[in-house]
């Protein structure tokens, strides 16, 4: 079982304020890693502190065997980090065809042979030429998704993937999630629909307050009393 | 008569809208409005003279040694000033490229001091076309520009480091989860925006004259034709460029000719009060 | 040497009154001023051209403050739609624009001929041999007045506001502040300085003309406000007198550098400015002052 993306006891915020706290996690490969927790608990800042976005405060980040701690978001893309942010994750003014070049055309790992991945996102095929803008939520989400893999990353950092789609769309990402872990990828993924991230995770961590409340496999938090109340009564 | 005002208008345009796309590809990765684009004018022109009255080179030869110049010269500039101000505002930084515009103007000035100077160019009677007089100056002007434009729209919009450029003026931390080293893409467009620059004052000092004041004396618009493209788009800062230069040309035909540069400033406080993003921006969502 | 007192003390005031109007633009406001020199140059024009008609010259100082503030006003309403990193070249156009009035409009300001012989305040009551000496004392009496009535408003509510704009104006706006309105406010108030600054200009030359203001004002201001640490009056004071050293030392430069013509000594005064300029933001942006006043924390510089 080899780690692709371990954090220990890591912590980051804006200025002085310490959103998230202590927050360690694993995750190995072809293994999803579902990160649960009511609104404002830190998940986006922890994404985003893990890709590189927001410094670390403290604690360790790394990516396989490299310790990232300390290089940017570009750098740790180079590492095997993709990160498909909730919102603004493609590049409107550009066509299709341009934000999946941008997506491999610098970063050595990714092979210029995508047929693979285009192969997932059949409905990208057709629309080439037509700009990011233009197209449907739920098919900027796909491409947002295809220039993630695009890249053969080691780690995929997913945040709320399914957010505001069609439940036709939530199908195929979650499918495609499921697919892309079977061949070898870490997924670590935030999901405000806990159940279904309950469903493809092998483990899952909640987060409440910018740490870590609970960790464990997927099934075992799926059974917790203490966390269904927390989901089921306390969330909109 | 109309038609020769839309012919000197566009010559004067497309010479504006070289440095106003150096401005606007600047402000599109780096967020601020760059004032020393107007000494990089001078410096350019100066660069130039320098060659080809200094060293008797041809022009053509002078000017494409000023524009590589130019460009180290902004790259330097970049890494010694700007990003040594890490995390400035906007207009912090517009404050230091002031500081860069006095060194750079002054600079020229303490070299070759406040004469007016030309060119070694061989005079040429302006060509009549139908009816329309063209010197050969304007004819020089517009080939030259027309030429950059066309390679700087190929760059852009047809190689990887263009899609880099845009990239990063849309959305920084996106186009980082791309792999895209921000101060790579910064570094590049400070190396174009000076070779544009560069090459523009050469221009300017052809058509007009070569002294300390004539890249101040573009600033107003020059800034004026970016903000009316809206401030960031490339496209825009050539089209915004283009108007103005026949607004300013037509305006002469009304308007005392020594309030022509009172234009571009009126067009400037009308964009900004109507319309701040121009004509091709869009209104801004704070990120 | 003592001669030289008055003329160093009446430039200090001019330099003074300049920069504590870009502090409270730039410093408390967040405005970026590039056209001062304009602003400026309508003071000197507006009070020479009174007093030359008759007007007593304090009065016409005066005159030129209220114009000068309205002017001022007037071009800040540009930043309407809170274009504010703009507002810098408006400025600049608005300061060509006067330039060229300054140059053409010959029939007022008789062009680079410019306008000779502008009394000064209280000439009847003081001795030729005094005057000097007497117009230092009333320009620092009357910048002290400024000084005063600035520091003032950087503490009153109206500064609070101010500095809220600065720091977030859309923030400001959502609290129910009118942002424009505050700035025009702030930029008329200080516009007022200028306009003295500019009048003080014009009654110690006795003699302008539109090759006189140039961007050595804009250049001196910001050194002021930069050296003084961006929103104290009192730093600006400090920084005001450091640049007028350096400006005033570097006529000293000539006798030392005989092979300098005045045009290579005018661009060396401005390249160190613009080096120094850059400098202080890269290594000291908080300014030279070591320590800061307890009751200038909050006064101290934005963006």
């Amino acid at each position: 079982m080899t780690t692709v993306l371990r954090a220990e006891t890591i912590a980051a915020g804006y200025n002085a304020s310490r959103i998230v706290d202590g927050v360690s996690l694993t995750v190995n490969a072809g293994e999803v890693v579902a990160v649960l927790g009511p609104n404002g608990s830190g998940k986006s800042t922890l994404i985003k502190t893990i890709a590189g976005l927001i410094p670390l405060s403290a604690g360790t980040v790394t990516i396989g065997a490299e310790d990232v701690s300390g290089l940017d978001a570009s750098a740790r893309a180079l590492a095997g980090l993709a990160y498909v942010p909730q919102e603004h994750n493609v590049f409107r003014e550009m066509t299709v065809w341009e934000n999946l070049a941008l997506a491999y055309e610098f970063l050595p790992r990714a092979r210029a042979d995508s047929t693979e991945v285009m192969a997932l996102f059949p409905v990208l095929n057709d629309r080439l030429a037509v700009k990011a803008g233009r197209l449907s939520g739920g098919e900027r989400q796909m491409l947002a998704f295809a220039c993630a893999l695009i890249a053969r990353p080691k780690v995929l950092l997913l945040d709320e993937p399914s957010a505001g789609l069609s439940p036709r769309y939530v199908e195929e990402i979650v499918a495609t999630i499921q697919q892309v872990s079977a061949s070898g990828l870490g997924v670590l993924l935030i999901e405000q629909n806990a159940a279904a991230a309950l469903k493809i995770a092998s483990k899952a961590i909640v987060l409440v307050a910018g740490q870590v409340r609970h960790a464990g496999s997927a099934d075992e938090i799926a059974r917790d009393e203490s966390v269904r109340k927390l989901y089921l009564g306390g969330e909109d | 008569m109309l038609s020769q005002t839309l012919v000197n208008g566009i010559a004067t345009g497309l010479v504006t809208a070289l440095p106003a796309l150096a401005l606007t590809l600047v402000f599109g990765v780096m967020r601020f409005a760059n004032f020393a684009i107007g000494a990089t004018l001078t410096f350019g022109a100066y660069a130039a003279y320098y060659f080809n009255v200094g060293l008797g080179l041809p022009l053509f030869v002078s000017a494409v040694i000023s524009a590589a110049i130019t460009a180290a010269l902004c790259v330097l500039v970049n890494r010694l000033v700007y990003q040594n101000l890490p995390g400035a505002s906007g207009i912090t930084l517009l404050v230091a490229s002031m500081g860069v515009a006095f060194l750079l103007e002054n600079f020229v000035r303490f070299i070759y001091g406040n004469s007016v100077r030309g060119y070694q160019i061989q005079a040429v009677r302006p060509w009549r076309l139908l009816d329309l007089r063209i010197s050969q100056e304007q004819i020089v002007n517009i080939a030259v520009a027309l030429g950059c434009l066309a390679l700087i729209w190929l760059l852009l919009y047809r190689t990887s480091m263009g899609r880099a450029m845009r990239a990063v003026a849309d959305n920084p931390s996106l186009a980082a989860a791309r792999g895209i080293r921000p101060a790579r893409v910064i570094s590049g467009t400070f190396a174009l925006s000076g070779a544009l620059t560069g090459l523009a004052g050469v221009l300017i000092g052809v058509d007009g004259a070569v002294e300390p004041l004539s890249g101040y004396n573009y600033i107003i618009p020059v800034f004026a034709a970016a903000i009316l493209g809206g401030i960031g788009d490339p496209v825009g800062a050539v089209v915004g460029a283009l108007v103005l230069g026949v607004v300013e040309e037509m305006s002469s035909l009304v308007l005392p000719s020594t309030y022509r540069s009172g234009i571009a400033f009126v067009v400037m406080a009308v964009v900004l009060m109507v319309r701040p993003w121009g004509l091709f921006g869009t209104e801004p969502i704070k990120k | 040497m003592m001669g030289y007192l008055p003329t160093l003390l009446s430039l200090l005031a001019v330099a003074i009154a300049v920069g504590l109007a870009l502090n409270m633009q730039w410093g408390l406001g967040g405005l970026v001023n590039f056209g001062l020199a304009g602003f400026y140059a309508v003071g000197a024009y507006t009070a020479a051209l009174l007093s030359l008609a008759g007007v007593p010259p304090l009065a016409a100082a005066f005159a030129a403050m209220v114009v000068t503030a309205i002017l001022s006003g007037l071009v800040s309403f540009v930043s309407l739609r809170l274009a504010e990193d703009h507002l810098a070249i408006v400025t600049l156009g608005f300061a060509e624009l006067v330039h060229l009035a300054m140059l053409n409009e010959i029939w007022l300001t008789r062009g680079s001929l410019g306008l000779p012989g502008i009394p000064r305040p209280l000439s009847t009551f003081v001795a030729p041999a005094y005057s000097d000496l007497a117009f230092a004392a009333l320009a620092l009496a009357l910048v002290a007045l400024v000084y005063v009535l600035l520091e003032c408003l950087a503490i009153s509510p109206f500064g609070r506001a101010l500095r809220a704009v600065r720091d977030d104006d859309v923030v400001a706006a959502t609290l129910g502040k009118n942002v424009l309105w505050i700035r025009m406010q702030a930029f008329g108030v200080s516009g007022a300085a200028l306009g003295l600054a500019g009048a003080l200009h014009a009654f110690y030359y006795n003699y302008i003309d539109p090759g006189q203001f140039g961007p050595i004002i804009t250049a001196t201001a910001f050194m002021a406000v930069i050296m003084g640490g961006r929103g104290s009056n009192l730093g600006v004071i400090i920084g005001a007198a450091t640049v007028l050293l350096l400006i005033e030392g570097s006529r000293f430069l000539k006798d030392a550098f005989l092979f300098l013509d005045a045009t290579q000594i005018a661009s060396v005064r401005l390249m160190l400015i613009g080096l120094g300029l850059i400098l202080l933001l890269i290594f000291r942006p908080q300014g030279l002052l070591s320590e800061r006043r307890a009751n200038s924390k909050h006064l101290t510089g934005g963006p």
